[in-house]
């Protein structure tokens, strides 16, 4: 299994640090969409901790902010014209 | 009275033309006013096209306020905003110390920008 280049464990793309702890946020804003772009994928969903390397306490605000966009049509659900 | 600061996100249907967009947006805050809030800040963003569809239309109409109001006020907004066929969505908050914190940054134009990753090299 590890003898393979591609397994996610032998690349780099996890990330040790949480980019909002480093930048000194205290609150995540909803309107702030280009933020909440970075950490979601291109079908719009909400990228897990383990990849962003985001912590616990700034993911779960995270999330919030994520689903308030959604709900007033700032970030889409499902992204319409993904393939 | 104890007052509360609250934010309020709001989508007023587009198809309407601009005279009714104004007077529904006059209405809301007319209402805020009348019923003891003090507005704070207002901003309308205007038009913007929608992430996806809502009401079949892919345009809004977003008003975006800030405000100190008591706390009884709020339910009777939203169950105006509820009735009102011209609002498809709204958004109100309470803002909380953690919040309120951030507003003053907002205010004076400090706002914490995201750092970008550290490269690979940096970390070695």
């Amino acid at each position: 299994m590890l003898k393979n280049p591609q397994h996610p464990k032998k690349t780099n793309y996890r990330s040790r640090e949480c980019l909002f702890t480093k930048s000194g946020f205290n609150y995540i804003d909803y309107k702030n969409i280009d933020v909440l772009k970075k950490f979601t994928n291109d079908q719009g969903k909400i990228l897990p901790r383990r990849v962003t390397g985001t912590s616990a306490k700034f993911q779960r605000q995270l999330t919030l902010a994520v689903k308030r966009a959604r709900h007033l049509g700032l970030v889409p659900f499902v992204a319409e014209n993904f393939r | 009275m104890k007052k509360n600061y609250y934010e309020l996100t709001y989508i007023v249907n587009p198809v309407l033309d601009e005279e009714q967009t104004k007077a529904t947006v006059a209405k809301f805050t007319d209402f805020l006013t009348n019923n003891g809030a003090e507005i704070d800040e207002m901003n309308e963003w205007g038009l913007q096209s929608l992430a996806y569809e809502i009401n079949r239309k892919n345009t809004g109409y977003y008003v975006n306020a800030y405000f100190n109001a008591p706390g009884e006020l709020i339910a009777k907004l939203e169950r105006q905003m509820q009735i009102d066929d011209n609002v498809m969505r709204y958004l109100t908050l309470k803002y909380d110390n953690k919040m309120l914190a951030y507003r003053e940054l907002q205010k004076s134009g400090t706002v914490p920008q995201l750092r970008e990753r550290a490269t690979d090299e940096e970390k070695n």
